[in-house]
């Protein structure tokens, strides 16, 4: 993936830089706000949130910026007023998360240089399903937010603009992230997908997948997880509180749940915490492949997602082949070492040709 | 045993000793906790029974009306309160489409035993949207019972009725009267709604007037005496269900009536009280009904202008004298 | 939480019951059966099917004008609810009410109402009797998106919070107000970005997926049984007929595309696809029960049509309790 861009955008001729900015009109507002101290984000915040992006982006210099659009208008609202090059992406025609999967695709066709997401862990997801190795920013207004981080959107855009400008290369500044990679076969339907996750991919034994959110630590069999931090909440924590995994380490861990083992308690939603039976704690090195139990729905990154038989095969591995994330501390750091919020003597926008 | 105590004291007392009674009997409104309502109506409650049965609710008159009807349809038997009476257009929804209409909509099964309280009536300068009197919108409404109580006697009586009543019931606190001293009666007792109280008796000309009028009417009928003009002052004391049969028996005796009330008289209650009357004992009848009423302009503030707005003594005496003038059959 | 089959089931009975009450209803009125207005509620029947297994007879519901949905979930038998839209004296409401009205109080259904957003306050009352009780009970206000605009939802939304009672507000959002698109009327896409201005949670499940709203409905029950106050569930839903009656009329307010992408979401066939392909069930399962239903609804037109209309010495029955006659000038 990452050569093909690569060589297509050496093919085509100079495009603006761009940054993109993807948002998950959905983030923040489930059934999680009544079981555990959720908190809700509406509407407004993400609207500001999305604006401070903008107009961080458009005063480093991006020459365009690139916005997903949603069912809830919360690009068009966001940017209302604001000067500078803004186009939208062809609308959103599912009304859920596909959307966001679609907007990421639709970011790498339009050549954005780095994108700005809003969302959870499962929203990070949805953007890397659609561009995998997406330059990213991850700004958290989910429940779970293992993956994104509470940077202000002044700065995340600032700092999307300066990568997206090459005023600071992605090279100093991103890592590519790890994930976890499943590959789930159901021959009875002939169906075989391969399905990932950012933090954590969890099987749960229901048989819907419901509000979506794990509530019941009874129904949890396994949790793979290949960013497990023992300050997280959600399903991520049952391994992070057993055996922690950095965001830098090599591998994961795999934790199969049931009796008999060690108990521990955990925040299996924020706010509100569960036992958990621990069976077994199996590290895993990266690349290893495991073929794990079905019969369920399977749970990413927090979500249950993906309905299974019994007779659903899953084999999963970690790998390090997510998004490349943008360290935005780092590259604001860069960028001021090297003058680069120095006012100048001539106004920006005749500094870059518009 | 029986002494003097105020209007608002008997109202008071009834809510009270029916909360004792019964504890399904409960108070909700703005200011009538702690505050005990801006008339001091509830005054002593939430003290005597907490803040589970005398809730201080948001200004909010729909929600408080639909309080009372969900809490009545699921068995309790709320007093709402709408500090004012103006302010029932802001909560007309619930009384007109929900209270007043469940129990025929929904074949009888639901029963509303829910007592909407409220101040009416003007004299306070207190203008157009703090002084009206509108029972005739509220006695139009088919399911409503209405109640417009002139003494402390009839307060206490009519109110301890309007509580045990099953059907949603407003009941008109005047304003002007809220200080008015009577004996009333310590033990509970209930004045049965829809009974008329002839508050005084006479034989030339029927007056049928309710609240603050009925009293300026006696004292009316009291001056007119000395003239040897004998009035009949009839208090219906309910609005809705209305006694038809006492007024038109007093009519059959007078052959003269009028009606006076504070409320504008372009379809006012007069219009209903005149064409009943006329309904029921037009060869009695020896002038036609007179109206004394409100001219037909909002309550004006002015004390000056107010004091010409609302029906005077003179005014009714000059109505009775008018009606007395056409020569008897 | 893992529902048992039993609960899975139940659930589904209720879903195909509505289907197959408001598909006859549907067809009568196309037949000029039924008099009045018909609001159908097809497409939306894993709301108050997700809810109402949640509820006992004791917790109240309040409804809305689409309200036959409401009441089936809740129990309501096909013969009194077919009588009723046939305005027939055996009818729940004795013909007095209709389809607009229809109710029934012995399994806690306030009935529906004419009236957008009147419903709020009511439940907010029944709330109050239930915790003036401490009886455990709850109640819960259906109501659409377009309600939300309305004065009366506010007040009860703000009135519940203030006085913390167990009252569960459920919106089903079907991107419609009668015939124009939500986002014409107000400036929020999801309502329940206005929970938080009232003091209370309010989540977004999809209302085309009865587990998910059931799950919402047990976690928020509990929530007001344990004396925390109200939430406010948004269903994302959809009405496959129009506002009234089963045919567009030519009315180009939806495209049919649109409502195609939302069939292909039906909450009764997803729902019995998946139980199938986890053997929680199996066709010949969902076969019967369609079946039974089927024969339980033409056995309750036959009722209906066989069932005498009132007469009008009716008329002044139930205006008042007790004393139905009592008052002056009202036989005039």
């Amino acid at each position: 993936m990452m050569s093909s861009t690569a060589g297509m955008r050496e093919m085509s001729s100079r495009v603006a830089s761009t940054v993109g900015i993807i948002v998950n009109p959905h983030a923040g507002k489930d059934i999680r706000r009544l079981v555990s101290a959720a908190g809700h984000t509406s509407d407004s915040v993400k609207i500001g949130i999305m604006r401070r992006v903008a107009a961080g982006a458009l005063e480093q210099g991006a020459e365009r910026v690139l916005m997903s659009t949603d069912t809830h208008h919360l690009a068009e609202r966001a940017v209302e007023g604001l000067d500078g090059n803004i186009e939208f992406i062809d609308g959103p025609t599912t009304g859920s998360h596909l959307d966001t999967v679609a907007a990421a695709a639709s970011m790498w066709k339009a050549e954005a240089s780095a994108v700005v997401a809003l969302g959870g862990d499962g929203t990070c997801r949805d953007v890397t399903t659609g561009w995998p190795d997406v330059p990213l920013i991850a700004i958290s207004t989910g429940t779970n937010n293992v993956f994104p981080s509470s940077v202000d959107g002044t700065s995340a855009g600032v700092a999307a603009a300066l990568v997206a400008t090459g005023a600071v290369s992605i090279d100093r500044v991103g890592s590519a992230a790890k994930r976890v990679s499943l590959h789930v076969n159901d021959p009875a339907r002939d169906v075989a997908v391969h399905e990932e996750a950012l933090v954590e991919a969890a099987l749960v034994d229901t048989t819907f997948v419901g509000a979506r959110a794990v509530t019941d630590p009874a129904t949890i069999r396994w949790v793979i997880a290949c960013l497990a931090n023992p300050a997280s909440t959600g399903l991520a924590s049952i391994a992070g509180r057993v055996h922690p995994v950095g965001r830098d380490d090599a591998g994961g861990v795999l934790v199969r749940l049931g009796p008999g083992g060690r108990r521990v308690r955990v925040p299996l939603a924020p706010g509100s915490f569960a036992t958990i039976d621990i069976a077994a704690v199996e590290p895993l090195a990266l690349g290893d492949v495991v073929d794990l139990p079905s019969g369920g729905v399977l749970a990413f990154d927090g979500e249950r997602n993906t309905p299974t038989s019994a007779n659903t095969t899953i084999s999963a591995t970690i790998e390090r082949s997510g998004p490349r994330v943008i360290d935005v501390d780092a590259t604001l750091e860069i960028a001021a070492r090297d003058h680069r919020f120095d006012a100048g003597t001539s106004s920006r926008k005749e500094r870059h040709g518009e | 045993m029986s002494r003097k105590i105020a209007y608002v004291q008997a109202f008071n007392e009834a809510v009270r000793q029916e909360m004792q009674a019964n504890d399904d009997v409960f108070c909700a409104g703005e200011d009538i906790g702690a505050f005990g309502g801006v008339f001091q109506s509830y005054a002593g409650l939430q003290k005597e029974f907490g803040e589970r049965r005398v809730v201080d609710t948001p200004i909010s008159e729909q929600a408080i009306i639909g309080l009372g009807v969900g809490a009545a349809v699921a068995g309790l038997r709320p007093i709402v309160d709408i500090m004012f009476m103006d302010f029932i257009a802001v909560a007309f929804d619930q009384i007109i489409n929900q209270a007043a209409k469940l129990k025929y909509m929904f074949g009888g099964s639901a029963t509303v035993p829910m007592t909407i309280t409220t101040g009416g009536g003007g004299g306070l300068s207190a203008a157009a949207q703090h002084s009206q009197s509108l029972e005739a919108l509220i006695c139009h409404i088919p399911g409503l019972k209405v109640v417009y109580p002139s003494n402390p006697y009839d307060m206490k009586g009519l109110m301890t009725s309007c509580i045990r009543e099953n059907n949603p019931t407003i009941m008109i606190k005047h304003k002007r009267l809220l200080g008015m001293q009577g004996d009333v009666p310590e033990e509970p007792y209930a004045i049965p709604l829809g009974k008329a109280n002839i508050l005084r008796e006479g034989t030339d000309v029927t007056v049928v007037s309710w609240a603050k009028m009925a009293n300026d009417s006696v004292d009316v009928a009291d001056q007119l005496a000395s003239e040897g003009i004998s009035v009949e002052v009839i208090d219906p004391r309910t609005m809705q269900p209305l006694d038809t049969e006492t007024i038109v028996a007093s009519v059959k005796k007078t052959n003269r009536v009028i009606v006076v009330h504070e409320a504008v008289r372009f379809a006012g209650l007069g219009a209903e009280v005149a064409a009943q009357i006329q309904e029921e004992a037009f060869d009695y009848l020896d002038a036609p009904v007179g109206r004394v009423a409100a001219p037909f302009s909002p309550v004006p503030f002015s004390p000056v202008l107010e004091a010409h707005y609302q029906p005077s003594p003179d005014r009714i005496t000059e109505a009775i004298r008018s009606v007395l003038a056409r020569p008897g059959a | 939480m893992e529902l048992s089959n039993d609960v899975l089931m139940d659930m589904h009975r209720r879903m195909v019951r509505i289907r197959l009450f408001e598909e006859a209803a549907g067809r009568l009125a196309e037949a000029a059966k039924l008099p009045g207005f018909l609001h159908l509620y097809v497409g939306q029947e894993a709301v108050a099917s997700g809810v109402c297994a949640a509820l006992t007879d004791q917790d109240q519901i309040t409804s809305t004008h689409r309200g036959h949905g409401h009441l089936v979930a809740k129990g309501g038998e096909f013969k009194p609810m077919m009588a009723e839209l046939m305005a027939k004296s055996t009818g729940y409401n004795k013909g007095k009410g209709g389809s607009m009205h229809i109710s029934n109080l012995d399994v806690g259904m306030f009935g529906a109402n004419g009236i957008v957003g009147a419903g709020a306050p009511i439940a907010v009352g029944a709330g109050f009797a239930n915790k003036y009780r401490d009886d455990g009970n709850v109640a819960a206000a259906f109501f659409g998106d377009g309600s939300t605009n309305i004065g009366a939802f506010h007040e009860a939304a703000n009135m519940a919070c203030a006085l913390q009672l167990p009252v569960l507000f459920i919106c089903e959002n079907n991107e419609y107000g009668e015939f124009t698109p939500r986002d014409k009327t107000m400036a929020i896409t999801d309502i329940v970005d206005r929970a938080a201005g009232y003091g209370m949670p309010g989540v977004i499940v999809d209302g085309m997926d009865v587990v998910a709203i059931h799950e919402a409905t047990v976690e928020a029950k509990a929530r007001a049984v344990r004396g925390d106050g109200p939430s406010l569930i948004e269903a994302k839903t959809y009405r496959f007929y129009n506002h009234h009656g089963v045919q567009n009329l030519g009315l180009k307010y939806r495209t049919d595309d649109e409502v195609e992408v939302w069939k292909q979401r039906d909450p009764i066939f997803t729902f019995e696809d998946r139980m199938i392909d986890a053997n929680n069930a199996s066709r010949d399962d969902f076969d019967a029960v369609w079946a039974e239903l089927r024969a339980d609804i033409e056995e309750a037109i036959q009722f209906a049509e066989d069932s005498p209309f009132p007469t009008p010495d009716q008329i002044l029955v139930d205006v008042y309790s007790d004393t139905p006659s009592a008052t002056s000038g009202a036989a005039q």
